[in-house]
Formats: C-alpha cells, sequence, structure tokens
C-alpha cells in the first residue's frame, strides 16, 4: 500500500520524535550517576592515625575489588573538618564520627550507610565525664572553678555531650563556670590529661576509655566516671547523595556481608572489627536534639 | 572637753597601729629553684597587697637540708618573735610545728598535706600533689621497666612518701624497685653501682641540691630519669611532671595578708594544687637514643628540643 507523500512526512517525523525520546530516556539516568572512576573517602583522625590509616586501607583495598570502582582513602586534619572540606577534598564519602555524621546527614544531606562493629561486638558508643577520684569531685556542683578538658568541637562524646549535661544542670556559661576549659584534640589525650592533674574534668568515649582501662588496670583504680551520655553509632559511613543508588546499594551490601565470606572475614579482622550493620538516619536524632538543647543549633559554629 | 578631744585624737592616733611593721619569717627547706620560685612570688604578691599601707620585713632562713639546721631556722625565727611563719616544703613546716610555739604558720610547697598530720590551731597553708603513677605510665610507654630506681632522702618526710607511694604503685605492676636514699653527697657513688632501667627523683631538697651531679653519674649509664620538679637549668631529665609553684606563692601570700590582717589560720581554709605541667626534654631523649612516640609527645605542655 502506497502511502502518500504527507503521510509518510507524518510517519518520519514521528520515528524521529521516538527515536529522540528513548535515546533521551536511556541516556538520562546515565548523566545523573555516572559510575566514577574512583570514590575518594575521608577518615576522620584517631589518636594513633599510622594505625588508623592501615586499617582502614584495608578496607578500602577489600572495597575496591568488590565494587570494581578504586576507593581512595584521605585523612581530614582534624575532627569536624567533614563540613569544611567536603567539596574541596572532593569526597564521596566519610568515616564519620556521630557528631559530625549528625552535622553532614542535615547540612550536606549525606546518606548514612553502615556503621562498623568493634571487637567487643559495639556499633555503639558513648560520652563518659569522669574525674580523678582523688579530685573530691563527685557531682556538676563540684565542678565549679575546675578546669575541664574536652576532645573537640565536632565531638558528641568528648564535647556535645558534657555541654548538654552542664545545661540540664542549669550550666550555660561554661567560661565562668569553669576556671579554664581546653580542647586536647584526641580521646586518648583527654583521659591522659585527668590522669596527670593537667584537667580536674574531662569527657571522652567509652571504647577509648574502656581500651585504655584494659591496658593499663591502674587507670581504672585512679579514675571515676561521674556521667554516661546515651549511646549513638559510635562511627558512620556517610555517602553524598550524587552517588548512583546502585553503587551506593552495593557499597552497602558488600560492607553488611563481609562477614559471611572469607576474604570479608579476613579483612574484618585486619581492619579490627566483627563486621558491620546498616546505619540509619534516625539513630542520629538523639545527638540533633541534644545539640539543639546545648548548643541552639546543630551546627558547631565555624564546622 | 578637752579631755574628750584628746581620747578621740588618742583613738585616731592609735588607728595606724595596722600599719605598723609586720615581720615574717621564712624557712625554706632547701634552697632549690622550686621553693625559689614559691618565694619571689610570694613577696611579689604580698608587696602588692600592701603596696603604700605597710612597710612588711621579711626574714628569709635557706638552711642546708638537715633536721638540726631546720630546727634552728625554727628556733631564730621564734626567737625574733616575727608576726608570721612562712614555709616552703614539709620538713621546715614540721620543725616548726614541733617548736610548739604560738607564732602562726603558713605553709607551702608542702606535698599531699592532707596525708600528714597539719590540721592545728594555728597552721594553715597549701600544698601540691603530682600522680606517680602517670610518670610510671609515661616511662612504660618509652622503654620496658624491669627495675625502677627511686632516689629520695630519708631525712625529708615528703620525699619519703613520695618514695613509699612510688614503691606501693611499681610493686602493683610488678615492676622491682631499687631505693637510692641520699643522706650525704657520698651517697651519690650508690648511683653508680646499682642497676636499674629508669630513675625516678622525689621532691627532696638535698637531691635537687645535687641534681646535676645525679643527672650527669645517670646519664653515663644511658638510664632516662623523671622528676617531680621542674628542670629550669635542663641539667638532662628525661621528664618532668610538676605543679607549678608560682601558684603556690601567690595563695600563700593571700594567707599571710588574710593573717597579718586579723583572720585566725583555722578559718583559712588549707589548699591542694593538682594541676600539673608534663616536660620532655627530647635533647635528653636523642642522647639516650629514646625514640619518642608522637602520641607520646602531644602530652606534653611544653617540649626540650
Amino acid at each position: 500500500m502506497l502511502l502518500s507523500l504527507s503521510a509518510r512526512i507524518l510517519v518520519r517525523a514521528l520515528l524521529v520524535c521516538l527515536l529522540i525520546c528513548s535515546a533521551s530516556l536511556t541516556i538520562m539516568p546515565v548523566y545523573a550517576f555516572e559510575q566514577p572512576d574512583e570514590l575518594v573517602i575521608g577518615i576522620e583522625p584517631e589518636h594513633n592515625i599510622f594505625d588508623q590509616m592501615e586499617r582502614y586501607r584495608y578496607l578500602a583495598d577489600y572495597l575496591s575489588v568488590q565494587l570494581g570502582v578504586k576507593v581512595r582513602l584521605t585523612i581530614m586534619s582534624r575532627y569536624g573538618e567533614v563540613l569544611k572540606r567536603f567539596k574541596t577534598l572532593k569526597l564521596d564519602g566519610a568515616f564519620l564520627t556521630s557528631y559530625t555524621a549528625t552535622m553532614a546527614i542535615k547540612e550536606l544531606q549525606l546518606e548514612p550507610v553502615a556503621n562498623p562493629v568493634n571487637l567487643n561486638g559495639e556499633s555503639n558508643s558513648e560520652g563518659y565525664i569522669f574525674v580523678r577520684k582523688d579530685s573530691g569531685i563527685r557531682s556538676f556542683q563540684d565542678m565549679k572553678g575546675g578546669n575541664i578538658v574536652f576532645v573537640d568541637p565536632a565531638t558528641m562524646e568528648g564535647y556535645l555531650f558534657p555541654l548538654a549535661f552542664l545545661h540540664q544542670h542549669g550550666i550555660t556559661d561554661i567560661d565562668s563556670f569553669f576556671n579554664r576549659y581546653f580542647f586536647s584534640g584526641s580521646h586518648a589525650s583527654a583521659i591522659f590529661a585527668v590522669l596527670d592533674g593537667r584537667a580536674d574534668i574531662g569527657a571522652a568515649k567509652n571504647t577509648t576509655y574502656n581500651a585504655m582501662t584494659n591496658n593499663d588496670p591502674s587507670i581504672q583504680q585512679e579514675l571515676e566516671i561521674i556521667a554516661r551520655s546515651p549511646k549513638v553509632p559510635e562511627i558512620t559511613l556517610c555517602l553524598k547523595s550524587e552517588i548512583a543508588p546502585d553503587l551506593r546499594e552495593r557499597m552497602a551490601n558488600a560492607l553488611l556481608n563481609m562477614d559471611k565470606t572469607p576474604d570479608g572475614i579476613k579483612t574484618l579482622q585486619q581492619f579490627k572489627a566483627l563486621g558491620f550493620v546498616k546505619a540509619s538516619k534516625e539513630d542520629f536524632f538523639i545527638i540533633e536534639n541534644m545539640a539543639r538543647e546545648a548548643l541552639g543549633s546543630i551546627t558547631v559554629h565555624g564546622k | 572637753m578637752l579631755k574628750i578631744l584628746l581620747t578621740v585624737l588618742f583613738v585616731l592616733a592609735a588607728v595606724p597601729n595596722l600599719h605598723a611593721e609586720k615581720r615574717i619569717g621564712v624557712i625554706m627547706t632547701g634552697d632549690i629553684p622550686y621553693y625559689g620560685t614559691i618565694h619571689d612570688t610570694f613577696v611579689t604578691e604580698l608587696n602588692k597587697k600592701f603596696a603604700g599601707s605597710e612597710e612588711i620585713e621579711i626574714i628569709l632562713q635557706r638552711p642546708f637540708p638537715d633536721p638540726i639546721a631546720w630546727s634552728n631556722a625554727a628556733r631564730k625565727l621564734i626567737a625574733f618573735d616575727v608576726d608570721l611563719i612562712v614555709t616552703y616544703g614539709s620538713p621546715a613546716a614540721h620543725a616548726v610545728i614541733h617548736e610548739k610555739g604560738r607564732i602562726p604558720l603558713v605553709y607551702a610547697g608542702f606535698y599531699e598535706p592532707e596525708s600528714t598530720a597539719v590540721d592545728m590551731k594555728n597552721v594553715t597553708g597549701c600544698g601540691f600533689r603530682v600522680p606517680l603513677s602517670s610518670i610510671l605510665r609515661y616511662f612504660k610507654r618509652l622503654k620496658s621497666i624491669t627495675t625502677l630506681g627511686i632516689v629520695f632522702s630519708g631525712i625529708e618526710e615528703d620525699s619519703v612518701r613520695q618514695f613509699e607511694a612510688m614503691q606501693r604503685l611499681a610493686g602493683q605492676q610488678d615492676i622491682k624497685t631499687e631505693k637510692i636514699d641520699i643522706l650525704s653527697r657520698a651517697d651519690l657513688d650508690r648511683l653508680k653501682t646499682k642497676d636499674f632501667d629508669v630513675v625516678f627523683i622525689t621532691g627532696s631538697s638535698l637531691v635537687h641540691l645535687w641534681l646535676d651531679d645525679i643527672v650527669s653519674i645517670l646519664d653515663e649509664k644511658r638510664i632516662p630519669v623523671a622528676d617531680i620538679f621542674p628542670d629550669d637549668k635542663e641539667s638532662g631529665v628525661l621528664m618532668t611532671l610538676y605543679q607549678p609553684s608560682h601558684t603556690q606563692g601567690e595563695m600563700a601570700a593571700e594567707m599571710a595578708w588574710q593573717i597579718l590582717l586579723g583572720t585566725k589560720p583555722s578559718d583559712i581554709t588549707t589548699y591542694t594544687f593538682r594541676e600539673t605541667e608534663l616536660v620532655f626534654n627530647l635533647v635528653e631523649a636523642k642522647h639516650l637514643g629514646i625514640n619518642f612516640p608522637i602520641q607520646l609527645l602531644i602530652e606534653a605542655t611544653r617540649v626540650i628540643e
């Protein structure tokens, strides 16, 4: 059957339209979630960054193989730098401590993916406020006029929790309440500062505290915990939302199923963890509320 | 009328009696920099407090560290009938207390005053405490320790208490201790013959008079030394964990001022300073072939490089 000229033109036009539409339909998702050549993951520094980098390097190598994408690590110079440096360092994600994770989820719209489970079977940590047993400090009233050591303004256990604790007891101005306060830069250093008498009161996370007391039982004889925070995820891998959902899911699966394969188990041993558990945004609501209560906003100034 | 006027004038004339010259007797347990810093601060602060209002005479006694010398110094000040006695270090304070005089006493530079009997009616003061366990902890992070040498002086009560405390701490960690009791200069030779991995120096005046010699002997044996008094001359002490003593000078001056204005010593609360400074000497570490871990270095208040 012969078509008229106008009908043929119309058919051609329709075909062209169909082609264009189908082409654009297939290209668009690829454009939005491009498979990256590598993933750059930031790490917040711990007391011993050399040991930390080595542990995380095993994990990065394992993930590189599992995902078919090179996973590169970069250490951030200090706690809380993630908010400032996420873009300048071109990070795709980061292993974050609880308070920075809370800020990053809110401010940078990062997606929490998974939390490592430590060798004691815990994926959570809590904050301790502690003193020397011979200090005579037993409650918050006794802290007045003393010297307190925090860890870093971007830590829940080492800053936000003690602030919230004091706030709950009516102390809103730490400058006038304490003789002096300072930041030690690491949880271990905060503990040493109190042990040495360089500070009267300290705040740090339980995992570091417990590891130190296990290594040196004399520490437990000298220190006393006078307040504990609620438990929160200690470390969370957060990824930026622009990463393809498929890749994010594969990353989550690779981590959550590590303890089920020989290679995964070997890597976990090197990483010094038992496995990973799924993370969710709800895990961080408690920190968000704590920050709003103690600071009036979620973000530490300047972070 | 004239009588009333004369009485008023007499009373007014008597009021400046409050501004009469006061004499303070001071005894240092030993002439060492730690007590020197307390004294310098004490004098400066006291002069500020009495600036323009009253002349203060300070009679300073710096006996050689010895029980008879401390006792003589105390008796001398009692004989001078000073208005107040100030002591630095526990032996000097105990010497004054032993004389059972009525003159008020303010002590400073006293190690853990709450752990010894100085709770008397006419006595008050301030002291310090250093967590000796931290010294042991830092030593253990630098090298393995089998034997810890403890240098002290058996004639100084606070030095003996520090020796006993450190010995107890070491025992809890299965570390053997070797005591080196310094009573005379000849005792320094014992440092040459005894074996230990590290040495802790207690806050003894006698020991600190010969600190350079002690460090020199231990340096030859390549033995690291820790001290609870600052090594101001940088003689070669590897680490010092000490309480900055000027704060005790400030508080002693405040206490002295209040007593001279009429407050009873028993109404002034005693105080123990606990804040410390930690100093590592990297020059000495290099000399001893010790590599300080970075995690340890960051704990220091000051690093000598």
